[in-house]
């Protein structure tokens, strides 16, 4: 470390121009992320209507068991999502890694990701159209006699899942394909040779190799799934709400802007909890 | 043995790719529908509803809102993400990974809240609801990912021919300008892709930030709510159209660089 | 932000921080949206969105009309408290909420003798609420009943005449919701023999037992498109707090939809137009107003993409089939049996929302 620092510093810049750089960044950050974030828990401290400071928002989130019962769904939710992302994904990526021919792979990892230039708003309304009653699915099924009546798909926590797992996937299959490429096939090679069969290889060699690929993805994907408030509002039906249709509820309907902030502080220290959880993978470090 | 997992492959691949494009099939086919209903039975092809989008005002004019707000905030994302991703790839700064992890922070939470933050204060402080109010916050989420995809690629190499051009006697800001910016292109051009990408596709701080100008996703979100019909299948199928031409182009430029 | 309220603030002291510290980026962003000082601005329900609608009035006043959808007043009210004063021309409010906003300070009184009073169905003129202290604050535009949608050819027609129906086994996971709780709390208040008048704290539990009925028999709560398309695509048969706005709308495309006010009566909607006191463009916003009053705005407005309704002005131009749709004629008897929103208080409003809530979480 300390012999790649001597390297780095510069006899001839003063300390003026190494500030200069960071500075604006720092800057942005502080003034429109941190000072928001501040700004928003003093405000969760405030009533809606009258004044003074109070933790009454707080208080409803634990005393009111529809509030809570939010956050339960929204983990539920997230969870189910980010497990059923993952173990899609990870075999969609090997197969696109291994056994797709090597030319053909950039085509097809393109081709796995091209609806995520859907616009997202869109993605989750056509998801709508395919689940319906009279929807394609229901109609294909029910054409072809598996089913006789059309099956409950959309305004469903399925939906939900369905639409969060679409989008997710395409997420993971990138991480992951980009994380099995970097792995060195002499890995594969010398456990070969120390005579493992392919099962025990992946389990001991290539899942371990890949499994911070599959953490940073994993985190990207819980971060993403418990904050967005489109995919559930659109395909749920409302017959649950997650935390983020909560928080646009209160300012949706009644403009209350303290107990949006409560809510969207409680939201953010379980969103914290889950990184430190997975923090010693997440580390963006240079080449 | 390998033949079995072969054939499983490429039907497990063919089910994957399947439900991938399943909703994007839907939405194209019934954009082309020639009734009211985007639903079966088909009634098509038709083009009824490409004409109702295009001449529509409030969502053509929230494309190029869209447009201006993604392609100013990422340039400004890039530019500062650069800049700092330099500073700290190239010198020693006291509490370095303190700074670089405050920078990163944006990254760890949900665009709803980095909203709901914005909002409460500018509120606060008097702020107007605006594109620009939206474009700030495009920056917040921008930044970290620019910083994060550049600094991750600041190798020692890089730092070698900056050396050179140093002891060749050239001012500090004729190697940013001549050596690292053009060295680090590839990294640049990425983060203000994806960052365009993200802009493009935003929501939940444009509907909380913006007044009655606004985006192409709140504005989508407010036809989605003003009623069913296939307008909304022909507006994301256009903007699908747009994305992918945008990758293309992606593409090729960046193929065409690693060949040169 | 009036220095009145501010110094009541505890925080006021850190946001006159917060003020300096901004006040370059409010510059910046104030310069950002001068230019539209010139055009109307109205903040506004989906109805008035539809081009049709806007336009006649953009070219004939060659003026720029800027909109910004919302729902419910609180949202709208909090939308004009974000904003600087003059920022907003003209605004769509529930009538019966219109004092909320008097209160605050907001409307300017408007000119009955510039209005086609004399023209508006008695009953929707709502002078309870649009006028106050003897001004008129806001006029009767559009209005409807929140009531019990149906499919005529998939429902017995006859169960629609009580709101039984909706509680009852037969229509069992064939229901849908309307996702805004004043219409249809104020239907559960009608079910259980309540006038939505009337309701107070003690009306809560009934009220609730009356939600959780329809919620255990719905399928879904949706918004206003997510329930039209679940009517309309046979999701659903039933909509409950539906209305002409639903089914008029879709009846070119699926004629079999239609509209009962049952036994108990039906919940009335109406929708205001009210012009900001602080409006920079006074004379432009009453124009608009007087065009959306006006008999072609009436029939414009009516029939808007978003969702039909009944027009206040009875010499609408609209023509024999649209007022077939919208039962134009039926209105009296209608009206006679309808009863107004609940108009709670901010306390009870806040507790009504709560129970909302707990309808949606419901199982």
């Amino acid at each position: 470390m300390t012999a790649a620092n001597n390297g780095r510093a510069l006899p001839r810049a003063g300390r003026a121009l190494p500030w200069a750089l960071v500075t604006p960044a720092l800057g942005w950050t502080l003034l429109f992320f941190v000072l928001p974030f501040i700004a928003m828990g003093l405000s969760s401290l405030t009533a809606h209507e009258g004044s003074g400071f109070t933790v009454s928002n707080y208080s409803q989130f634990f005393t009111n068991p529809s509030y809570w019962q939010a956050m339960v769904n929204s983990l539920e939710v997230t969870a189910i999502v980010t497990v059923v992302s993952v173990l899609l994904a990870y075999p969609f990526a090997w197969i696109l890694a291994e056994q797709v021919p090597e030319r053909w792979q950039r085509l097809a990892l393109m081709l796995a990701v091209l609806p995520f230039w859907t616009s997202y708003v869109v993605r989750s309304y056509s998801w709508l159209l395919v689940l319906a009653q009279n929807g394609v699915i229901n109609r294909a099924l029910t054409g072809i006699g598996v089913v006789a009546e059309p099956l409950q798909l959309a305004n469903t926590r399925f939906a939900t899942v369905t639409g969060f797992v679409h989008f997710f996937v395409m997420l993971l299959t990138l991480t992951i394909f980009a994380n099995l490429k970097q792995l060195s096939p002499s890995y594969r090679k010398a456990a070969a040779d120390l005579g493992a069969g392919p099962v025990r290889t992946f389990l001991h060699v290539i899942l371990p190799l890949t499994l911070p690929g599959i953490m940073v993805g994993a985190f990207l994907t819980f971060v993403l799934c418990i904050g967005d408030y489109i995919t559930p509002q659109i395909l749920g039906g409302n017959n649950e709400l997650l935390m983020p249709q909560l928080v646009m509820m209160q300012i949706g309907r009644r403009g209350d802007f303290p107990l949006a902030s409560a809510l969207s502080i409680i939201l953010m220290a379980v969103v914290t909890i889950a990184y430190l959880a997975c923090a010693r993978w997440l580390k963006i470090e240079r080449a | 043995m390998r033949r079995i997992v072969r054939i499983v492959s490429w039907l497990y691949a063919l089910a994957v790719y399947g439900f991938i494009f399943l909703p994007v099939v839907v939405l194209v086919l019934f954009s082309l529908q020639s009734t009211s209903f985007p639903i079966p039975p088909f009634t098509g092809p038709s083009l009824r509803w490409y004409d109702v989008v295009l001449s529509d005002t409030r969502l053509t004019s929230a494309l190029v809102n869209s447009l201006l707000v993604a392609s100013i905030s990422s340039l400004a994302a890039v530019t500062l993400g650069f800049l700092s991703a330099w500073g700290f790839a190239r010198f020693v700064l006291p509490g370095s990974g303190l700074l670089r992890g405050l920078i990163t922070l944006p990254l760890t939470v949900s665009y709803l809240i980095i909203g709901m933050g914005l909002l409460v204060l500018f509120n606060w402080a008097g702020v107007p609801k605006s594109l620009l109010a939206a474009g700030i916050g495009h920056v917040v989420i921008n930044l970290p990912l620019c910083f994060a995809i550049i600094y991750s690629q600041m190798g020692d190499h890089q730092i070698n021919i900056e050396r050179a051009a140093r002891d060749l006697g050239a001012p500090e800001w004729k190697v940013l300008l001549l050596i690292t910016v053009p060295v680090m292109a590839p990294a640049i051009f990425a983060g203000f892709f994806l960052s365009m990408t993200f802009s493009w596709d935003e929501f939940v701080i444009s509907f909380l930030l913006t007044r009655f100008d606004t985006t192409l996703p709140v504005e989508i979100w407010n036809l989605l709510r003003s009623g069913l019909n296939p307008k909304t299948n022909a507006v994301g199928s256009l903007v699908f159209a747009v994305s992918i031409v945008l990758v293309v182009l992606f593409e090729l430029t960046l193929l065409r660089r690693r060949k040169a | 932000m009036s220095a009145s309220s501010a110094s009541r603030n505890p925080l006021s002291t850190l946001r006159s921080h917060l003020h300096a510290a901004c006040a370059a980026t409010a510059l910046l962003l104030d310069a950002g949206s001068f230019a539209q000082a010139a055009d109307l601005n109205a903040l506004i329900w989906c109805d008035h969105s539809d081009p049709a609608l806007l336009q006649p009035f953009e070219e004939a006043n060659n003026v720029k009309v800027n909109v910004k959808e919302f729902e419910g007043t609180g949202a709208g009210l909090a939308i004009v408290e974000q904003s600087q004063p003059g920022d907003w021309d003209v605004m769509v409010i529930d009538s019966i909420d219109v004092p909320r906003g008097v209160e605050k300070g907001l409307f300017e009184p408007l000119p009955d003798d510039k209005l086609p009073l004399a023209d508006m169905f008695p009953q929707v003129k709502m002078e309870g609420s649009t006028v106050v202290g003897g001004k008129r604050y806001g006029i009767t535009e559009k209005f409807g009943y929140n009531t019990i949608g149906y499919n005529k050819t998939k429902v017995d027609p006859a169960d629609m005449q009580s709101m039984a129906a909706l509680t009852g086994d037969k229509y069992k996971g064939k229901v849908a919701i309307y996702d805004y709780y004043l219409p249809v709390i104020g239907m559960a208040a009608l079910a259980i023999g309540k006038k939505t008048a009337d309701l107070t704290e003690a009306d809560l539990p009934a009220l609730k037992d009356e939600l959780l009925k329809m919620k255990a028999n719905a399928k879904l709560v949706g918004e206003v498109t997510a329930s039209q398309t679940a009517l309309a695509t046979g999701e659903v048969d039933i909509l409950v707090g539906g209305g002409e706005w639903v089914t008029a709308g879709l009846a070119k495309e699926n004629p079999a939809l239609d509209f009962s006010i049952p036994k108990e009566g039906a919940v009335l909607w109406s929708q205001s137009l009210a012009m900001f006191k602080d409006s920079k463009n006074k004379d432009m916003a009453l124009k608009f107003i007087q065009y959306i009053m006006s008999p072609e705005g009436q029939a414009r407005l009516a029939t808007s993409s978003c969702y039909w309704g009944m027009p206040a002005n009875t010499k609408a131009a609209l023509t024999d089939d649209q007022k077939k749709i919208l039962r134009f004629d039926e209105q009296p008897g209608f009206l006679a049996r309808a009863q107004a929103y609940p108009a709670p208080n901010a306390d009870l409003d806040k507790k009504m929302q709560d129970m909302w809530t707990e309808m949606l979480q419901a199982k």
